[in-house]
């Protein structure tokens, strides 16, 4: 049960007298986070908003009129006016002995531990503890650098016993790899009969206090006072988890959930996770290539776009708009679709297809389209059907009505048979692609434009269930790159002689003007937590 | 960089016990007596008034904070774990570290470790900073080269057998009450 479920629908807001000042708090809630929601910095391991109260650590003691000892704030429910003590000299020796308890046996590995520099107990201890070890015993021995799962490593002997892995492996994941076996002094988290193999393992490692619960995939890799976070959204399915994007030297180190209660708590997937490694992959295309005579050569970034707009008009010259298709990605922003649409309603190109591809869901947080943003290009209308009109437009393809294809992403490879796939390509008279890696079905293509990920630009994605939410630029590219939202405005203004700029906020005033889905939504509004695009009542 | 300043207590010292105020009159005193020494030789009609460098070697104190080396432990191996800590005390940023992991008890060692010296400016902050009192400030001065890449001082060239630093390494220990 999660720690705010006991609450009624409405929950009444009542008066709590803190260090002589008066809060408000909703009825029922835990106490600790009624003082925290008032900025009062308790001091905390086991509590956590998405699990239930273990009250294990006993950090939280506070001091209530009326009640002759100290007692656990999280696990007190707010009631009318209860009058608490948090600056108080009982309330400090408690935090410093449950620290000295905690430290007793603990083996200070902060120099090699990937925890460090973000350790709740590093923290605390700092802040809270007293600076010397009063113990002449050796330290307890225990099992370190466990394997207990195909992503997870244990360190017993870190290990404060709080209890929050063990509790959502119960409740969240619903699996429940991870207990805790002997009593007192003895106690010791482990695995018993199945690995910690589950589909949001790592979560573990966020929740777990210290660095006893480390990913493999952060081991020994970098400091994490080195990094710096940018809020974004997972791209890796439609559910669009929020989450901070870790990077230093233009690198991406890990991602980490970030908590948005109308998405993702403070959850995200391990797949998700993990699926960082294709930005920075080397065989990534990192220069334009154009066709020539004896076959494509890399080209710069105006060249290739000018040889573009080149072809397209021809090609309109000769067989008019309605002989190109295109291909929408699902990975890219809404402000690039709506580009796009501009762009392929001022071809005149009457079939548009979107690729997705489907793979493993569940009903928790991992969703069946392994795209971003599948939705927002179908909020704005650029697609129609079930299959988001791939089979009609193929279909067309292969009986030479459309003689030129325009594919914003390589997704309809992994859906569609290749060799379908390949005689369709091969029968095209123009192929403008924008792909991330070079393929062997892109042989043919008249301009390549390598595609820009999720952390190299700013936008908006919208969720599976419409809610549109904010990215943003967390790696730098190299100078005269052009991101796809900048190609598709270049290619529009020399279609059609304009002078536009690639703008979000003017993207959304004329996404506003067009009546679109999205103006319903303003784009200040949309930070931090994301913004619905339908009224959800 | 990502600069996240948090304030540590640090245990507060009464005045008397401070660095020694009285450092200002030893140095005013060296410099004198030096002065009159000199003088006397001078007059003597010596010309010996300064060390005849290279034939002759200065023997520095240990205070000096000559360029910061790794310690070598008596199996060959370094100290250090790679923590990053004198990386991010460097104000120069002139350490590069990355970390690996091995099998043997401190499971973590630095696969790389990289001290430019052109840029290190000799402050110490970094030994200061280490945990395991891997890094040092170490007696030698003499670190010019002829090229760029040669002030790229990489792992293998920064290790100095933990013998050859114990003076150092005491002297650190009675200084920052270690
Ligand atoms: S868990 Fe925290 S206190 Fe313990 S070794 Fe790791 S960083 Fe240090
Ligand atoms: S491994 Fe971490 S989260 Fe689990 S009980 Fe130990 S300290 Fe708590
Ligand atoms: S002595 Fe100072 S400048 Fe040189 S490496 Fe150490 S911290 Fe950096
Ligand atoms: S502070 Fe010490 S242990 Fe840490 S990386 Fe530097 S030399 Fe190695
Ligand atoms: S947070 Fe209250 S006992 Fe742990």
């Amino acid at each position: 049960m999660a720690a705010g479920a006991k609450l009624t629908d409405a929950p009444k807001l009542v008066h709590v007298t803190v260090d002589g000042t008066s809060i408000e708090a909703r009825e029922g809630e835990p106490l600790l986070q009624a003082l925290l929601n008032a900025g009062f910095d308790i001091p905390h391991y086991c509590y956590h908003p998405k699990l239930s109260i273990d009250g294990s650590c006993r950090l939280c003691q506070v001091k209530l009129e009326g009640i002759p000892k100290l007692q656990i704030s999280c696990n007190t429910p707010v009631r009318d006016g209860l009058v608490v003590h948090v600056d108080d000299p009982e309330v400090h020796l408690a935090r410093r002995g449950v620290e000295e308890l905690l430290l007793l046996n603990h083996p200070l590995d902060c120099p090699i531990c990937d925890k460090a520099g973000e350790c709740w107990l590093q923290n605390y201890a700092m802040r809270f503890g007293s600076r010397f070890s009063r113990t002449r015993d050796p330290r307890r021995k225990r099992q370190k650098r466990i394997d207990i799962g195909e992503r997870m490593l244990l360190d017993q002997e870190r290990c404060i016993l709080c209890r929050r892995c063990v509790r959502f492996c119960r409740e969240i994941s619903k699996t429940g790899e991870l207990h805790i076996f002997n009593l007192g002094d003895r106690s010791v988290l482990d695995i018993y009969d199945q690995r910690l193999d589950n589909d949001y393992s790592m979560c573990t490692a966020d929740i777990c206090p210290v660095g006893a619960l480390e990913t493999k995939d952060f081991h020994h890799k970098i400091r994490v006072w080195f990094l710096e976070e940018t809020a974004s959204v997972c791209p890796s399915c439609s559910n669009g988890c929020n989450i901070m994007v870790c990077t230093y030297k233009n690198r991406i180190w890990r991602l980490v959930p970030r908590r948005n209660d109308a998405v993702n708590d403070t959850w995200m997937c391990d797949s998700g996770r993990l699926n960082y490694r294709f930005v920075m992959d080397p065989e990534r295309l990192r220069t334009p290539r154009i066709a020539q005579q004896n076959g494509q050569v890399d080209t710069a970034w105006e060249v290739a776009v000018q040889e573009a707009a080149a072809q397209l008009n021809a090609f309109r010259a000769r067989h008019g708009g309605k002989a190109l298709g295109a291909v929408i990605s699902p990975h890219l922003t809404n402000e690039e679709n709506y580009r796009f649409g501009e762009l392929i309603h001022a071809l005149g190109v009457e079939r548009c297809a979107m690729a997705v591809v489907r793979g493993k869901y569940d009903n928790f947080l991992i969703k069946p389209e392994k795209a971003a943003n599948a939705r927002g290009v179908r909020e704005l209308g650029l697609v129609a059907g079930n299959d988001d009109g791939v089979d009609d437009l193929l279909a067309a393809c292969e009986a030479g009505q459309i003689k030129g294809l325009y594919l914003c992403s390589e997704d309809i490879f992994h859906v569609i048979d290749p060799d379908r796939l390949n005689t369709i390509l091969g029968s095209m008279e123009l192929l403008i692609v924008h792909s991330l890696k070079q393929h062997p079905l892109l042989t043919g293509a008249a301009v390549i434009f390598p595609a820009t990920t999720f952390a190299e630009k700013d936008g908006t994605f919208t969720n599976h269930a419409g809610r549109v939410q904010r990215i943003r630029r967390a790696l730098q590219l190299p100078a005269g790159w052009l991101t796809e939202g900048e190609v598709f405005t270049r290619l529009l203004n020399q279609i059609e002689a304009r002078q536009e700029q690639f703008d979000l906020s003017f993207i959304w005033q004329s996404m506003a003007r067009n009546g679109t889905a999205f103006a319903n939504v303003r784009f200040e509004e949309i930070d931090p937590d994301g913004a619905p695009l339908h009224n959800l009542a | 960089m990502a600069v996240r300043i948090v304030k540590v207590k640090r245990p507060t010292q009464p005045w008397s016990s401070m660095r020694p105020w009285w450092a200002v009159v030893v140095g005013l005193w060296v410099s004198t007596r030096h002065f009159f020494v000199n003088l006397g030789r001078f007059l003597r009609g010596s010309q010996d008034f300064t060390v005849h460098f290279p034939e002759q070697r200065f023997v520095h104190p240990p205070a000096l904070r000559g360029m910061p080396v790794l310690v070598q432990m008596e199996n060959g191996k370094e100290r250090c774990v790679a923590c990053g800590l004198c990386e991010w005390a460097c104000p120069t940023t002139c350490i590069t570290i990355f970390p690996a992991e091995t099998n043997n008890e401190v499971e973590r060692y630095p696969e790389v470790f990289d001290i430019d010296m052109s840029r290190c400016m000799f402050c110490g902050y970094c030994e200061e900073a280490c945990p395991e009192e891997a890094i040092v400030m170490s007696r030698q001065v003499e670190i010019s080269s002829y090229s760029r890449q040669g002030s790229l001082w990489h792992k293998e060239d920064l290790l100095v057998p933990i013998s050859q630093l114990k003076t150092r390494i005491d002297y650190l220990r009675s200084h920052y009450e270690r």
